[in-house]
């Protein structure tokens, strides 16, 4: 009973609630220092929030929220003492960190990891050289001073109703960037963090969805800044130090990085944590260290983590994926008349060539793969399937020849074009993203077609609700066509070897590709589950799609396939219908390693591995 | 000709953090962010070698060496290998912690003030092609330079080396071809972090010992192995004397303000415009 009432309350009750309570804390008589701790307390988890959007959601460390902090710090106190009025410097210094984050993002599109943090390091020791270099405006190492005080409409606030004005907009910041995160969006961000060339490959622009990330998680950092200069009236450059930085991560890993209300529990906990000890100046460093030691260690998700552990308990739809599920023999097959026909597009490779430093990994390959029909490439390892598959999905530039799709040429187009022009992949090793529902991990596949505006996510305007409904509904076909509806809200990355990659097939089918390619399907696999794989593959085919198949399983390639193309060391050695393929005395010797025998033909090829 | 020498001795320091670097990355294909740490504290220790227990400053070899060696196999157990499986992110933020640890734990004993360290050279004074040259800095590049050689060489002509190669281009294949790749890793940690922490009362003089010297360190000594190439030894000493060499010529025409922005500068630049640096090498291969 309690789970189904606590169900019907809409989410953003208990923060609005938490933020009213909040606001009227002063007005409880009490102490000014509390409300001064709290004041910051709202100012820094608009920091940390901002950090997880980059760090926590797209898996990138950069410390460019400290530089963002400085910058909105200066923008305002420059502005505020120029005679602008406090909101209006606000804006301006929002507006700046946006820009200023788009450039210094710039570098973070093409850098990754190690590269990336330290070039964000990098601009926090920048700070206080550059106030230098612009002493006039910011006053150098002195830094600012007699900022006017914080006023709205022209009217003075005082402490309490400052903070009222910190506690709101936190509120208002935490509640967007919540409603940004749960979308389209924040899951996009954790497909790149799972996997780049999975975003790429479900037609995703990273680089333009790195930047946007970037920009977002300046804008909140920028309006911290510009706070808690309203708050002391001065400013010094050596309030923005790696200390900060290091501070703000492990607030950030506290509270659970991959989540937006964890940022106002890690900051309350850091600063009301330390601040009544007298001598924690001194242990600060070891301190902030060690605790970034034991929470990355130990506990990777943080306050939230627990939470939605406990919430799980209230909630049961997003539940770990059950026993009988991940065991379960087979899923009854639908009837084929409920599949819905899936167009396909004729694709034609001529004369594919690739080179690696000297190294032919693919030398003159032409085939043809045509609508309604399975075709598969076999061949051992090494001999060039792979780079074939990636070379049709853009991922590699080829030497030479051309790859065309109803037609229209593809080699040269950057890998997200070619998936956006309906080329759909399964990958060796499935690969799905963490914290994701099966669901929303099939859908994932239609957010390149049916993009919504940043602003219409945030505000959870029509045009959202709509794209949500008809990717949902979307993901649900494609799941029921490959057997694994009733799998829609478990866990993605929880699921057994055999089911993830039949998920993988349903993505690729949510896209509404004219060319499917799946990579190694049925390697790892059973024999139950190769059958049951084999039957789906069939059924799509039936449906009308295009399916490129790779594949060692030779037994299963014959099976489903109406045409093989066999490679040997990057070149064609033979075509032809299955049966022909099983005759070929060249296939026979080159690939099985023996002669053409019926009673082995059923053995994997690939028993040499 | 004097900011010259100045500058190579700067680069020195970059070039032996860069060694370090390259040990620990070409071994176990981490970048040991803690790594001018163990500098920074060897200097520390070559400090309260002759300062506070009174002996003689070629004791702060050996004592650094077994320091730095324990720090270093701790860090490995206790920071990298538990987080080896959760990506790189979790090890970025658990080296951090331990860079950021070491350095509150040196700021606790030895507070906040630069402090003089007493070297193994005499404190004679040369003069070279009519520059003057005190004989610490003179030990501080040579040194440097032996070992930077000697490191390239060892890692190029040993069975030990070229297995570290070989696991630094494919963690899984040598482990195949038998290769101890965790013994590998952890001796690497000691080593780097050994070597670095011996070489307290060879850097100590020109650097001094301050607690917050890693900060900017840890990022030119970076960008001296992103110029080199990452794990390329020989590259990392034309990367850091170059960068030692710049910033010097920077701080001497344009003041000491804008040696951080050029250098920031030309970080970009080398991330970008060639990220596998003067001798690495890039792979295409994604899927």
């Amino acid at each position: 009973m309690t789970a189904w009432r606590l169900d019907r309350i809409p989410s953003w009750c208990l923060p609005l609630v938490v933020g009213l309570v909040l606001v009227a804390v002063p007005w409880f008589g009490t102490d000014p220092l509390w409300v001064r701790q709290l004041t910051l307390i709202a100012i820094y988890t608009m920091l940390v929030a901002g950090l997880n959007i980059t760090f926590g959601y797209a898996g990138m460390l950069s410390l460019g929220q400290v530089a963002m902090f400085a910058l909105g710090a200066y923008t305002t106190g420059i502005l505020m003492i120029r005679g602008w009025s406090m909101l209006s410097s606000l804006v301006v210094a929002v507006v700046a960190a946006g820009v200023v984050g788009f450039v210094t993002g710039l570098p973070g599109l093409r850098l990754g990891g190690w590269g990336l943090g330290m070039t964000s390091f990098f601009l926090v020791l920048l700070i206080p050289d550059i106030t230098q270099i612009f002493t006039e405006q910011t006053g150098g190492l002195y830094g600012l001073t007699a900022i006017p005080a914080a006023t709205i409409g022209g009217r003075v606030l005082d402490k309490n109703e400052f903070y009222a004005v910190c506690i709101i907009a936190m509120v208002i910041v935490l509640a967007l960037l919540r409603n940004l995160m749960l979308s389209s969006f924040g899951n996009s961000l954790r497909v790149l963090r799972r996997s780049p060339v999975l975003a790429t490959s479900l037609g995703l622009n990273t680089n333009a969805i790195k930047a946007k990330a970037f920009v977002i998680s300046s804008l909140p950092a920028g309006l911290g800044g510009g706070l808690v200069v309203c708050l002391d009236h001065f400013i010094a450059p050596t309030s923005f130090t790696l200390t900060l930085g290091v501070l703000i991560i492990a607030a950030s890993v506290l509270g659970g990085s991959e989540s937006i209300y964890g940022a106002f529990f890690g900051v309350a906990v850091i600063r009301l944590g330390t601040w009544q000890v007298t001598a924690f100046d001194k242990y600060s460093l070891v301190a902030y260290g060690l605790f970034l030691v034991v929470g990355g260690v130990f506990f990777s998700r943080g306050i939230a983590g627990l939470a939605e552990q406990q919430l799980l308990r209230w909630r049961p739809t997003r539940s770990q994926p059950t026993i009988a599920a991940q065991t379960r023999e087979q899923a009854e097959p639908i009837p084929v008349t409920e599949v819905q026909p899936i167009p396909g597009s004729h694709l034609e490779v001529r004369g594919l060539t690739k080179h690696f430093q000297g190294n032919q990994a693919l030398n003159e390959v032409s085939i043809t793969a045509v609508p309604g029909q399975v075709t598969s490439l076999v061949g051992a390892n090494g001999s060039g399937k792979t780079t074939l598959l990636n070379l049709i999905s853009g991922l590699y530039r080829p030497t030479a020849g051309d790859v065309t799709l109803a037609g229209e040429r593809l080699s040269g187009s950057a890998p997200h074009l070619v998936a956006r022009r309906g080329v759909a992949r399964t990958f060796q090793t499935p690969v799905l993203p963490d914290g994701m529902t099966v669901l929303e991990a099939v859908a994932s596949a239609r957010y390149a077609n049916d993009a919504v505006s940043i602003a219409a996510t945030v505000l959870r305007l029509p045009a959202h609700r709509r794209a949500e409904r008809s990717r949902a509904e979307a993901a649900r076909q494609a799941l029921r066509l490959v057997g694994c509806e009733d799998l829609a809200d478990q866990d993605a990355a929880g699921l057994a070897l055999g089911t993830r990659r039949r998920v993988e097939v349903a993505r690729a089918l949510a896209a509404d590709p004219h060319l499917i390619l799946l990579d190694e399907a049925a390697s790892g696999l059973d024999e139950g589950e190769v059958e049951e794989l084999a039957s789906v593959i069939r059924r799509i085919a039936d449906a009308g799609a295009t399916v490129l198949l790779v594949e060692h399983n030779f037994k299963m390639v014959c099976s489903v396939s109406d045409r093989i193309y066999v490679l040997e060391s990057g070149r064609l050695l033979a075509e032809g219908a299955p049966d022909e393929i099983q005759r070929n005395a060249a296939v026979a010797e080159s690939y099985l390693g023996q002669l053409p025998d019926a009673d082995e033909m059923g053995a994997t090829a690939n028993a040499h591995e | 000709m004097l900011t010259l020498w100045l500058g190579i001795c700067t680069g020195c320091v970059y070039v032996l953090v860069a060694t370090g670097f390259n040990m620990v990355f070409v071994a176990s294909g981490t970048f040991n962010f803690a790594q001018p740490q163990f500098l920074v504290l060897g200097t520390f220790l070559a400090y309260a070698t002759v300062f506070s227990f009174g002996l003689s400053p070629w004791v702060a070899l050996p004592f650094g060496l077994l320091v730095g060696a324990a720090i270093g196999v701790a860090e490995e157990r206790l920071v990298i290998r538990p987080v080896r499986s959760k990506g790189i992110n979790a090890e970025l933020v658990t080296m951090v912690g331990w860079s950021v640890a070491m350095q509150g734990v040196m700021l606790l004993i030895w507070k906040e003030n630069p402090l003089a360290v007493k070297g193994l050279a005499p404190d004679d004074v040369f003069t070279l092609l009519g520059v003057r040259v005190t004989a610490a800095q003179l030990v501080l590049v040579g040194v440097t330079l032996v070992l930077a050689v000697g490191l390239h060489l060892w890692s190029h002509l040993t069975m030990l080396g070229i297995a570290s190669l070989a696991t630094s281009e494919d963690r899984e294949v040598a482990m195949l071809r038998g290769i101890n790749v965790p013994r590998l890793g952890i001796g690497a940690f000691a080593l780097a972090g050994g070597l670095l922490c011996a070489m307290g009362p060879i850097a100590g003089p020109t650097t001094f010992a301050v607690y917050s010297f890693g900060d900017t360190v840890v990022l030119y000594a970076f960008l001296a192995m992103a110029i080199g190439g990452f794990g390329h030894n020989i590259g990392a000493i034309i990367g850091g004397l170059g960068l030692g060499i710049f910033q010097a010529e920077i701080s001497l025409h344009w003041g000491d303000k804008w040696i951080s922005v050029l250098t920031f500068a030309l970080l970009l630049s080398v991330l970008l415009l060639r990220p596998q640096g003067l001798f690495g090498e890039r792979n295409e291969r994604v899927v």
